[in-house]
C-alpha cells in the first residue's frame, strides 16, 4: 500500500522553523499533550463524531460515510470547528502521499532553503517522512525535523539517518507527565545521542512555573549543550494568547516575569551555552 | 493631456504647493499649452487616444527640451570634473561629496530633479580614509540630497560589489529615515557578499531601502545600466527620451470579447503610442537643441546614442478583469489561472507590436522601444480603474510564496523596468537569511525587481518611490509640504488602498 499521511497543515513560507525560509508540514498526530499547547487541534486522528460539521458557518464542511468532507475554497478559517472538536483534532486535516508533498515541496523549491517536519510529533510518521525526505534531498533542500524527543531510536533509526538536523523541544525532566501526561523519559538520552551524531539544529524549552523543574530542566540541557557550541538553546516564556479557555486557566497565573527569563539566559551563558536566544 | 489657459491660474492661487512646486507646475503647464498635433504632428486618432485617456503622456507636454530620463555617467566627474560648472576632479571625500552636489542642481528630467545621483557607494569608495568621520559626512551628505532634492523619484545605486562605503550608506539610510534618495542594491549573489547582502535586506526593511535588482538579468538585456527613479533600468550614460503609457485598464471598456481586444482595439492603440513615441523623440533630438547645448553631453556624461525609449503599461489587473467578467468567470487576477492566460495574451500582443517597431535614435537598444510596467499616477479620473503596472489589485493578493509565482513570469517583458512589493512583518527582521531566500527565489524564476518593507514603518513604498505615510495623509489634506510626490502618494493610495497593502506573516 502507498505510504500515505495524515497533515494537519502546510505552510509554503516560515521563518521560525529552522534555518532560512523553509516549508513547513505539519504532522497530526501526537504522543503526549502539554497543558500549554498551542495548536491541541494536531494531537488526535479524526474520529468522525460530526459534531463540528453543523457549527461551520460558511458550508466547508460536509459529511459523507468515510466522515468529515473538507472543501478548503470556501473555509474562512474562522477556527470554530477545532474550538468545537472535543477530541483535539481538526476536520481540515488531509490525507497525502509522499508523492503529493513531494509535488507541493517542487513547485516551492527556487525561494526555500529546505523544508521542516513538526506537529503534532512527527517521529509518529517516521517512515512516511524518511521517504519524503529521501525524495526532497536530491532538491539541494535541508530535512529538518522538530521533535519533542519522545521517540524510540531504533524505530526510527531510518529517520534519523536520511534528517539533516533536529530541532528538539526539551518539555522536562522530572514530573512531565504533570505537564505533559506521558510517562515516557527519555527525551534527554535522545536528545545527548542526536548530538552525538551531530543531528542537532537547535533546542527550546518553554517555560512555565510550577508545572516544570524549570531550573533543573534548563541548567541539565544547558550542561550538555554547552560542549556543542553551534547549537542554539531558545528559551520561551509560556503566553496565554490563542490558548483555549479551560488552558488560559492553568496558564495565566504561572506565566514567569520577562525579568527571571533574562536572568535564566544569563546563567545558561554562564554555565557555556554559546547560542542562547530568548522569546519573551 | 493638453492645459488650459484656468490651469495657470489655479496653480498660483493653491494653497496645496510650496513656491517651487507652483513654478515647475506652471512651466509643465506652459508646455501642454501648444497643440500636440501643429507641433509634433500628432494625427486626430493619437489626439483621440490622449483625450479618451486609454493613452497617457504623464503630462510630459510637448514642446519637449530634455529627456524624461537622464542617467549620467559620474565617474566623468571623477577622472575629468567638470568645466563648465569649473570643478577639477575631487581629491577627497569633501569634495567629491560637493561637487555631487553641485552637479546634480545641474542635471535636468521631467520633473527637474535628477532621477538618478550615481553609484553613490562606488564613487565614494576611493576616498573613504577614517571611517567614523567619513560617516558623518556621508550622513550629512544623503541628508542634504534629501531635503535639497524634494523629489521621491531621486535614486541612488549600490553594489553589486561590497564597499566600505556601500555599508557606511546603508548604515546612515537606516539613521536618517528619509524618502529620498531612492536606492537599490544591483543584486547578484555570485558578486555580492552575502554579509553585505544581509545588511541592505535589513535596511529595506527598516526603511524600505535598498530594494533588491536583478542584475544578471538587467545586464544580459541591457548591458551597462542603471536603476533609476522609481526602478526604471536605463542605459549608463544616456537615458530615456519619452514615457507614455497604455491604460489597459480603460483600453478594455467596451470591448466585447478578448478576441476584440487583442485582434483589434489593442493592437490600434499600441501603433498609436509608438508612432507618437517617434514624434516626440524625433522633435527632442531634431529641433530641441537639447542634445547640443547641453554641458552634460559636450563633457561625456551622457551620449546622446545612450538614449531609448520607455513602452509603458497600466491596469493589467483591470483589464484581465474585465474580460474575466465577459467570460463569465467569477475569478480575479492574482488568484486565476485563466486571469493569467489572459494577462500574457495582452502583454503578448503589445510586446510584439513594441519589438517589431522601428524606433527612432535608439540604436543603443536596436531601435527598439522598452517595455515598461508603469508604477501608476493620479492624473484622471481614469486612473482609479489603472491598477500599477501588471500588479494585482491590493486586498486580492494571494499569500506571499503563490504571489511571487504569479508575479515573476510577468517580470519578463518589462526590459526597462518593473517591480514587486512586499509587507513583510516584523518576525523577518530577525529572519533575514529568511528575506534573502525569497529575494533570491525570485531572482531564479524570473524577476527582475522585489522590495520589502515591515508594515509598520512610517516610510512606505507607495508604488515604486517613498513617501512617508505621515506626509503623505497631510498632503492629502491640502497641506503643503516638501515633496511633490507626497501628494502623488496620497492620490495612488486613495485609488490602489497601497498602504493596506497585505502583511506577510509567516507565509500568510
Ligand atoms: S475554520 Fe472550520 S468552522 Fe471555520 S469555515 Fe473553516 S471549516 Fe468551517
Ligand atoms: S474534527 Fe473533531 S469534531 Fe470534527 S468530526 Fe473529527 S473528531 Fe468530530
Amino acid at each position: 500500500m502507498e505510504n500515505k499521511a495524515v497533515v494537519n497543515r502546510i505552510i509554503p513560507f516560515s521563518n521560525v522553523d529552522g534555518p532560512g525560509n523553509r516549508l513547513a508540514i505539519f504532522f497530526q498526530g501526537c504522543n503526549i499533550s502539554c497543558i500549554y499547547c498551542h495548536n491541541p487541534e494536531t494531537i488526535n486522528r479524526c474520529i468522525s463524531c460530526m459534531a463540528c460539521v453543523s457549527g461551520c458557518p460558511s458550508g466547508a464542511l460536509k459529511t459523507c460515510d468515510e466522515g468529515v468532507i473538507y472543501d478548503e475554497k470556501v473555509c474562512t478559517e474562522c477556527d470554530r470547528c477545532i474550538k468545537t472538536c472535543r477530541y483535539n483534532s481538526s476536520p481540515r486535516a488531509k490525507i497525502y502521499t509522499v508523492d503529493e508533498l513531494y509535488k507541493i515541496i517542487d513547485d516551492y523549491k527556487l525561494f526555500i532553503r529546505g523544508i521542516t517536519v513538526s506537529g503534532g510529533e512527527p517521529t509518529l510518521q517516521a517512515e512516511f517522512i524518511t521517504e519524503l525526505f529521501k525524495r526532497v534531498k536530491p532538491l539541494g533542500l535541508t530535512c529538518f525535523v522538530d521533535t519533542n524527543g519522545f521517540f524510540d531510536r531504533e524505530r526510527i533509526s531510518g529517520l534519523i539517518e536520511a534528517a539533516d538536523k533536529f530541532m528538539v523541544d526539551i518539555k522536562a525532566i522530572d514530573n512531565i507527565d504533570i505537564l505533559c501526561g506521558t510517562t515516557m523519559k527519555n527525551n534527554i538520552e535522545n536528545l545527548k545521542y542526536l548530538l552525538r551524531l551531530n543531528k542537532v539544529y537547535e533546542v527550546r524549552s518553554v517555560i512555565i512555573q510550577d508545572y516544570m523543574d524549570v531550573e533543573n530542566t534548563l541548567f541539565t540541557v544547558a550542561s550538555i549543550l554547552k560542549e556543542y557550541p553551534e547549537v542554539i538553546y531558545k528559551l520561551i516564556r509560556v503566553h496565554t494568547q490563542g490558548l483555549r479557555d479551560e488552558q488560559k486557566e492553568k496558564v495565566k497565573d504561572k506565566v514567569p516575569s520577562a525579568e527571571y527569563v533574562r536572568q535564566l539566559g544569563e546563567k545558561i551563558r554562564d554555565i557555556g551555552v554559546r547560542k542562547v536566544e530568548l522569546i519573551i | 493631456m493638453r492645459s488650459k489657459m484656468s490651469d495657470i491660474l489655479d496653480v498660483v492661487t493653491s494653497k496645496g504647493l510650496t513656491y517651487q512646486q507652483k513654478l515647475y507646475n506652471l512651466a509643465n503647464i506652459a508646455e501642454r499649452l501648444l497643440d500636440p498635433r501643429e507641433i509634433l504632428e500628432y494625427t486626430d486618432e493619437e489626439m483621440m487616444y490622449i483625450e479618451n485617456d486609454m493613452i497617457c503622456d504623464l503630462n510630459e507636454g510637448y514642446a519637449i527640451y530634455r529627456p524624461r530620463y537622464i542617467v549620467p555617467d559620474y565617474y566623468v566627474l571623477l577622472s575629468k570634473g567638470c568645466k563648465f560648472l569649473d570643478l577639477k576632479p575631487p581629491t577627497d571625500l569633501d569634495e567629491l561629496l560637493d561637487s555631487l552636489l553641485i552637479l546634480y542642481n545641474h542635471v535636468p528630467s521631467i520633473t527637474s530633479f535628477p532621477v538618478f545621483i550615481g553609484d553613490l557607494d562606488k564613487l565614494m569608495e576611493p576616498f573613504i580614509t577614517d571611517e567614523e568621520k567619513d560617516y558623518i559626512k556621508i550622513k550629512r551628505f544623503l541628508n542634504h540630497v534629501d531635503k535639497a532634492i524634494p523629489d521621491s523619484f531621486c535614486h541612488a545605486d549600490i553594489g553589486p560589489e561590497k564597499t566600505k562605503a556601500g555599508e557606511l550608506i546603508l548604515r546612515a539610510i537606516i539613521e536618517l529615515e528619509n524618502p529620498t534618495p531612492n536606492m537599490t542594491i544591483r543584486y547578484d549573489k555570485d558578486i555580492t557578499p552575502r554579509d553585505f547582502a544581509l545588511k541592505a535586506a535589513e535596511a529595506c526593511l527598516r526603511v524600505s531601502k535598498p530594494s533588491f535588482s536583478n542584475n544578471k538579468k538587467y545586464y544580459s538585456d541591457l548591458g551597462d545600466h542603471r536603476i533609476v527613479s522609481c526602478y526604471n533600468a536605463l542605459p549608463h550614460g544616456g537615458g530615456a527620451y519619452t514615457l507614455p503609457r497604455l491604460r489597459l485598464g480603460t483600453i478594455v471598456k467596451g470591448v466585447r470579447s478578448l478576441d476584440e481586444l487583442l485582434s483589434d482595439r489593442l493592437p490600434k492603440v499600441t501603433r498609436a503610442m509608438a508612432s507618437m513615441i517617434d514624434k516626440r523623440i524625433r522633435f527632442l533630438v531634431e529641433k530641441s537643441n537639447f542634445f547640443e547645448t547641453s554641458f552634460l553631453v559636450k563633457e561625456g556624461f551622457i551620449k546622446r546614442e545612450n538614449f531609448s525609449a520607455m513602452f509603458g503599461i497600466v491596469g493589467l489587473a483591470d483589464a484581465v478583469n474585465y474580460i474575466l467578467k465577459l467570460e463569465g468567470l467569477n475569478e480575479k487576477f492574482g488568484t486565476s489561472k485563466r486571469g493569467d492566460e489572459i494577462g500574457h495574451s495582452i502583454l503578448k500582443v503589445i510586446s510584439d507590436i513594441a519589438n517589431s517597431h522601428e524606433g527612432v535614435y535608439c540604436e543603443r537598444t536596436n531601435n527598439r522601444y522598452l517595455l515598461h510596467a508603469q508604477v501608476g499616477a493620479s492624473l484622471s479620473q481614469e486612473d482609479y480603474d489603472n491598477t500599477p503596472a501588471h500588479r494585482i489589485r491590493v486586498g486580492e493578493e494571494p499569500i506571499l510564496p503563490v504571489h511571487i509565482r504569479q508575479a515573476s513570469p510577468f517580470h519578463e517583458y518589462f526590459t526597462s523596468g518593473t517591480g514587486d512589493l512586499f509587507a513583510l512583518d516584523q518576525t523577518y527582521l530577525n529572519k533575514l537569511d529568511a528575506v534573502l531566500d525569497i529575494i533570491e527565489g525570485a531572482f531564479a524564476s524570473g524577476a527582475r525587481y522585489i522590495t520589502t518593507y515591515l508594515h509598520n514603518t512610517d516610510l512606505i513604498r507607495v508604488t515604486g518611490y517613498l513617501v512617508k505615510k505621515s506626509d503623505a495623509f497631510k498632503a492629502g489634506q491640502g497641506h503643503a509640504t516638501l515633496r511633490d510626490t507626497d501628494i502623488l502618494g496620497y492620490g495612488t493610495n486613495d485609488r490602489a488602498h497601497v498602504f493596506e497593502r497585505r502583511v506577510r506573516v509567516d507565509g500568510k
